[in-house]
């Protein structure tokens, strides 16, 4: 029954996995194959069971990490080389791909959502609108700051002064306070009407909030404290952000869905030059939401700056500590110096709290606080294995310390070795000149 | 003098009669304890019971304890008189003019003797209590001057005198055959009864009663007093724990279960009958890290705790009731407070010093069971430690893939089964604490010179789990066991050394437990035995330590007797022995991080590591020698404290290492 | 009232690192935890339950081994585990996640009251804090984020107080029952599981839910309903310590130093 000239069959070949590329992902393979010919094992890697795959590559389309490849016997790759040589590879048409284009060309533009508490804006919705204006000129579209709140117009202007082409503004007195529902409301209202293809928020306590609701309702991806945003050549958002505590950075696409939400962490991105007198175009807009139908309601806010007595080591962004090196109880001042300059806390080592320089409340280390703050200043402290537990996962460590052998500098980002007596009064020095002058 | 049986018969039986109930009332309180076998070895607990009962070997530790030889010996001997007093005040035929006139005038001659050493030393007994009781015979339930004590004093005193009077007397009415045999008597009756003629039948008749009165209410007195430990003592010794109580029984993780100990009765039968063989010599208070530092805890106020618990509430457990007192709770005479619980070093000081052989520390950390594994109850420093312990094996929560980096300078190979001969288990301090590390590379570089065929577990190790155990959390401590000595019995491994006397001693004592025996030594015995073999050479003395002076870690010394080994090497190493603290060896002082307090605060009274960094300065040392991290990090931060910078603080490995260069 | 505490199994991620030769992660023996956050959710579960007698449930969506995460829930106090378990669960973002979260309380919302769901702030190992946020808008909770310290439980009005902990300032807040939470470390103190209780957690049974209890829409969970995806996996360039300067001779020149380049790398901001 052999017919002797037959046009050669595309043979599909069986998935494998290839030995140590595997980075357990979350089982996609598993969930992608059609026949389930993929079992997970403990390690949390693929078993394919080769005579029920079907070689229809889903898997190997869905692994992030390109661990399953398509097995070949001899005989098929002698027909694909055969094949390869007619030229005879076409492109099997998607139709899949092509629904998902038709959607997601009904998106279009960059926004970035202004968060502001009682008129005062943050600092990161400015830094997202520098980033912002690069990733809408590497799409061409216009770049567009989101702004709700109560007698807040005046942000229009400063988003213009720091980028955008369009400002969309909900002001209204619902507003006033930030309140998850009522913003979700107005931000939803706004992306249903105008359609973004890109949606920043700061990675902050509000930003957070607000868009893991937003994105549950307009039933898209949200990327959370991204540190990197750039765009790839198909159009879409490539979100880099650190996985797994920081010790894993990962490249997250949003490719079929609109729009691409993403958080990003204050400080991360550049903060843009400010173009004072920048215009641009005022959408105003209204959305349904009364008073009355907003339960939540928000009973004060507590700035961090009145209640000095009450010091929260623990969750303090800026740790200013001192150690045994501290020499004394009043050379603690220094350290608060720095810390009221850095907007921070100060904070000790066992034995500076042993000494009765510092109350218990503020130890650091193992039988004390643990601590992650942005930035990490150890003062005149050796670094004993039982207090660097208790720090050792903050963003940076700056270690100061006569003792160039101290255990302290093998765990800290910058090492000052020197008089802690001299050096820290210059950084604060420092800090409060650059402070003035770029006041002025 | 003949006495009168008619009166003294009943009266004898009434005081038997009333010493045997209150024996029975007494131990039988024992009995409610949870079963225990110490019946194990009769051979080796008669010989304990020679040496520390009948020997008194601990007892005359100290000078004064001579003192208490001399009146149990007394007492001892003085048992075949009166008990031909009361025999023959029943039965006036029987007395010792039955002996052989030969021995017999050889015991009147021992009598007499001893009588008057007996007196003295009650004289020196009160004296002390009365002029200068040491602090350590003080607690805030029992005092120096107590009522009890002179009581008791008095009896034997009494005992004595009327011994004499009686005796006295009799010689002086001619009565005595012996009286030749009998100088002390004589000498009463000659000066101070001769001339009192008239008076020699009442004085005799007299003594006589006194005599018998006196024996009689001290026998029944025995029971309820401090003193019964003339009765339970030499039990005491027989059933004491055979090796050293270093390691604390497993327990079984069964549904339904309690585990450790919140009232009286779930202690062992033997731990209550410590409580009635406390002397309240207040030698473990005297020895006592945590006391000697105001710490709530005394040991020996943790066993008066027990006894005065077991008295109130054994009565009535007896009668199915309930406790009223508490055994932990607030402050109060039968009560242990959890302050005093936690205080623990387990130094082992107190078992050291009990003359009685009684094991205060593990009472402890069977409170210390109970609040850990059912109240959850603890400082909370150590929530941390369980955590980190549980989830990295480790007391600091430090990734396990961190266990090598202390050898990333040296190529370290692993432990491989038949080809390894040592397994250097490095420790979590080893692996982790910078300062420790150094210690390792010292070690490491020490084993490579002496070509020892030596590997490790790299990321595989897992803490040995000795904190745990100490403190209590005894069910974490088998599951990490379990997993290590499973562990070592894959991977074929025999002999280990450790540079830690915490992982020395659980890896050899505690994990035996658990069916693994494996060959353990501590890096201080290896050196030593390499040093001794000639393995090792040092190519220089080392000289610029300058004064070395050594600190004992309990978990090497008084736990595991080790005290020659670091002290020889130091010696080979800088050509001198070091320099000896005033407590040295198995009267060494803790440093304060043993039993788990090296993860907890110190709030409470002074630091135990300050205390012991004075005791150290004060021999002006240039270098204090360790043998354990623990003491290292006390040691060091101690010393920070007192500003003493220009002492350093050495490994024993490292000084050695120090010669290898 | 049941108080629902949703708790995460995730590997112990201060083990997790590439390797710097085939650029993938390195899992090989590192352990699963329980989410550091939710430990403190699970905490404040029990809290209520102390305080007013709500019953509590864990639920957890991961794989079979999750179970643990749960049986260590089960030791704290809780009186109720399920483990969302299912094949098609699998691969979830989450958008995905929070959809199967939600629908298993709606389901236990069938049996019981639900008034308080606690999540921890977020997991250590997907840092996105979205899960949280995503329940509460799926349910229509009240939604609270950041909570650090229960002010005031009105079971009269059924309204709950909070704290919140947000950049620089704490903010007060009511909303009514039923609400969800989403909890930071400094709440409180998670308690220490007894051994009694221990041994019982291992003899009672933690419900499995899978796909066939909850009946979800197979593209609206696991890699399917999942927007986003991981394209690529990399290490993350660290700043290896460095000494700056020289402290010793010129401490004003070196602080000055210091101060330039913590700015110049973003770190600090004027």
């Amino acid at each position: 029954m052999t017919e002797p000239k037959k046009t050669l069959k595309k043979p599909r070949g069986v998935a494998c996995l290839v030995e140590g590329k595997c980075i357990a992902c979350g089982a996609r393979c598993q969930s992608a194959c059609p026949v389930n010919a993929v079992e997970m094992n403990d390690a949390g890697e693929p078993v394919i069971i080769t005579e029920k795959c079907i070689g229809c590559v889903k898997c190997v389309k869905v692994c992030p990490a390109q661990a399953i490849e398509m097995y070949f016997t001899p005989e098929e790759q002698k027909i694909l080389d055969e094949l390869m040589k007619q030229g005879a590879a076409v492109e099997e048409v998607d139709e899949e791909a092509r629904a998902v284009a038709e959607k997601i060309a009904a998106y279009s533009g960059v926004w970035v959502f202004v968060e502001q508490t009682e008129g005062e804006p943050a600092k990161v919705s400015w830094e997202l609108l520098g980033k912002g204006r690069e990733l809408a000129d590497a799409l061409s579209v216009e770049l567009a700051a989101v702004i709700v709140g109560e007698k807040v117009e005046h942000l229009c202007n400063e988003a213009f002064a720091y980028g955008a082409d369009k400002a969309y503004l909900i002001d209204a007195p619902v507003f006033r306070h930030y309140r998850t529902e009522s913003y979700l409301k107005a931000v939803c209202h706004l992306i249903d009407t105008y359609k973004p293809e890109v949606v920043l928020m700061g990675a902050t306590g509000l930003g957070r909030d607000l868009a893991g609701a937003v994105a549950t309702v307009v039933k898209t991806g949200l990327t959370a404290d991204c540190t990197g945003l750039a765009i790839d050549d198909k159009r879409n958002l490539m979100q880099t952000r650190p996985a797994f505590g920081g010790n894993i950075m990962a490249t997250i696409m949003c490719d079929k869905f609109r729009p691409q939400m993403a958080t990003v962490r204050p400080h991360v991105m550049a903060m843009p030059v400010k173009k004072e007198g920048a215009t641009g175009t005022i959408v105003r807009e209204s959305c349904e939401v009364r008073e009355d139908d907003i339960l939540v309601k928000v009973l004060e806010i507590i700035s961090d700056k009145k209640g000095r007595d009450q010091v929260d080591v623990a969750g303090a962004e800026f740790i200013v500590s001192g150690g045994r090196g501290m020499m004394g109880k009043e050379n603690f001042a220094i350290l608060q110096d720095l810390a009221d300059e850095l907007g921070g806390v100060v904070g000790a080592s066992r034995s500076a709290v042993d000494a009765g320089w510092m109350p218990p409340e503020r130890q650091v280390g193992q039988t004390g606080k643990t601590v992650r703050p942005k930035i990490y200043v150890a003062c005149g402290i050796s670094g004993a294995i039982q207090h660097l537990v208790g720090m050792q996962d903050s963003d940076v460590v700056i270690a100061i310390n006569r003792d160039k052998d101290a255990p302290i500098f093998e765990v800290a980002t910058y090492g000052i070795v020197g008089d802690l007596f001299q050096i820290i009064p210059a950084i604060t020095q420092r800090l409060r000149e650059l402070k003035q002058q770029k006041s002025k | 003098m003949q006495p009168n049986p008619t009166v003294f018969t009943p009266l004898l039986i009434a005081a038997l009669v009333f010493f045997a109930w209150s024996c029975y009332r007494r131990f039988s309180l024992v009995t409610l304890g949870r079963g225990e076998d110490r019946f194990q070895r009769l051979d080796l607990r008669v010989w304990d019971m020679l040496l520390y009962a009948f020997g008194q070997k601990r007892v005359v530790a100290k000078p004064f304890g001579i003192n208490h030889f001399v009146i149990f010996w007394s007492f001892v001997i003085l048992l075949i008189a009166n008990g031909e007093f009361l025999i023959r005040g029943v039965f006036p035929a029987v007395s010792l003019a039955l002996l052989p006139p030969s021995l017999r005038h050889a015991l009147l001659l021992a009598f007499d003797a001893i009588s008057l050493l007996t007196l003295v030393s009650i004289a020196l007994a009160v004296g002390r209590r009365l002029f200068f009781p040491p602090s350590y015979l003080n607690t805030p339930y029992v005092k120096a001057r107590s009522f009890e004590a002179f009581l008791i004093l008095a009896f034997i005193a009494l005992l004595m005198l009327a011994y004499f009077g009686l005796h006295g007397a009799e010689i002086a009415m001619g009565e005595e055959e012996a009286a030749a045999w009998m100088p002390v008597s004589s000498f009463v009756a000659k000066v101070l009864l001769a001339p009192h003629s008239s008076l020699l039948i009442p004085v005799a008749s007299f003594c006589w009663w006194v005599h018998a009165v006196v024996l009689l209410a001290f026998m029944m007195f025995l029971p309820h007093s401090k003193h019964m430990h003339i009765l339970t003592a030499i039990p005491n010794c027989f059933f004491a724990s055979l090796g050293k109580p270093n390691t604390q029984p497993r327990e079984e993780f069964t549904r339904g279960s309690r585990y450790g100990v919140s009232e009286v009765q779930e202690f062992t039968w033997k731990d209550l009958l410590d409580g009635f063989s406390c002397t309240e010599c207040g030698r473990c208070q005297n020895a006592c890290p945590a006391t000697a530092t105001g710490k709530p805890l005394n040991p020996r106020q943790v066993v008066h705790a027990i006894k005065t618990n077991l008295f109130v509430n054994g009565p009535l457990i007896q009668k199915g009731g309930k406790p009223i007192v508490p055994l932990i709770g607030e402050e109060g005479e039968g009560t242990n407070t959890e302050d005093t619980i936690w205080a623990c070093t387990t130094c082992g000081a107190c078992l050291e010093a009990c003359p009685v052989l009684i094991e205060q520390m593990p009472k402890i950390i069977k409170m210390r069971r109970h609040l850990v594994e059912m109240e959850s109850q603890f400082p909370e420093e150590l929530l941390n430690l369980f955590e980190n312990m549980e989830q990295r094996s480790n007391p600091w929560g430090i990734a396990p893939t961190e266990r090598t980096k202390w050898c990333s300078t040296m190529e370290v190979k692993p432990f491989t089964a038949g080809e390894t001969e040592y397994l250097f288990y490095v420790g979590c301090a080893g692996s982790f604490d910078s300062r420790q590390k150094h210690v390792s590379v010292a070690l490491a570089t020490i084993l490579n010179e002496a070509e020892v065929s030596w590997g490790i577990l790299g990321k595989e190790e897992q803490c040995c789990g000795d904190s745990l155990r100490r403190l209590g959390n005894e069910y974490v401590f088998d599951k990490m066991a379990r997993e290590n000595v499973r562990l070592f019995q894959e991977k074929g491994i025999k002999k280990v050394i450790t540079q830690c006397p915490h992982c020395f001693s659980t890896l050899k004592n505690d994990y035996k437990q658990y069916g693994l025996e494996l060959e353990v030594v501590h890096h201080s015995e290896l050196i030593n035995d390499l040093l001794k073999a000639g393995k090792l050479n040092l190519s220089q003395k080392v000289t610029d330590l300058g004064r070395v002076l050594f600190h004992d870690s309990c978990y090497l010394g008084r736990h595991n007797d080790v005290y020659e080994a670091p002290r020889e090497i130091i010696a080979a190493a800088t050509g001198a022995p070091p320099v000896e603290m005033e407590r040295t060896r198995n009267n060494s002082f803790c440093c304060g991080a043993g039993g788990g307090r090296m993860w907890m605060e110190e709030f409470i009274g002074t630091r135990i590591n300050l205390n012991r960094v004075e005791e150290a300065l004060r021999k002006n040392p240039d270098t204090i020698c360790v043998a354990c991290p623990y003491c290292m990090t006390m040691f060091e931060d101690g010393l920070k404290d007192k500003l003493a910078g220009q002492t350093r603080v050495r490994d024993v490995a490292e000084v050695v290492a120090e010669g290898l260069r | 009232m049941l108080v629902v505490a949703c708790i995460k199994q995730v590997p112990d991620t201060t083990q997790v690192q590439i390797d710097p030769v085939t650029n993938t992660l390195v899992r090989e023996g590192i352990p699963f935890i329980v989410n550091p956050y939710d430990t403190h959710a699970l905490e404040e579960a029990l809290r209520f339950k102390d305080r007013f007698g709500f019953r509590v449930a864990a639920i957890s969506m991961g794989p079979p081994n999750s179970e643990a995460t749960l049986r260590k829930a089960l030791a704290l106090g809780v009186d109720e585990t399920i483990l969302l378990s299912d094949r098609c669960f699998g691969g979830a973002d989450t958008l995905a996640t929070s959809n199967v979260l939600a629908s298993a309380i709606r389901r236990l919302q069938e049996q019981e009251e639900v008034g308080i769901v606690i999540c921890g702030k977020q997991t250590i190992d997907g840092d996105t804090a979205q899960v949280g946020p995503g329940i509460a808008t799926r349910l229509g909770f009240s939604q609270l984020t950041l909570v650090d310290r229960i002010e005031h439980l009105d079971r009269e009005k059924r309204t709950i107080r909070v704290r919140r902990k947000l950049e620089g300032r704490h903010e007060i807040v009511e909303a009514p029952l039923p609400a969800l939470l989403t909890v930071v470390r400094e709440l409180n103190r998670p308690r220490y599981p007894s051994v009694p209780k221990r041994l019982a957690s291992q003899e009672t049974e933690v419900k499995v839910w899978s796909n066939d209890v909850l009946r979800l829409d197979v593209n609206a969970i696991g890699l399917k309903g999942s927007p986003t995806w991981v394209n690529r996996i990399f290490s993350p360039e660290r700043d290896k310590g460095e000494i700056i300067g020289d402290g010793v001779n010129d401490p004003v020149a070196t602080a000055n130093l210091l101060i330039d380049r913590l700015l110049s790398k973003d770190l600090l901001a004027l």
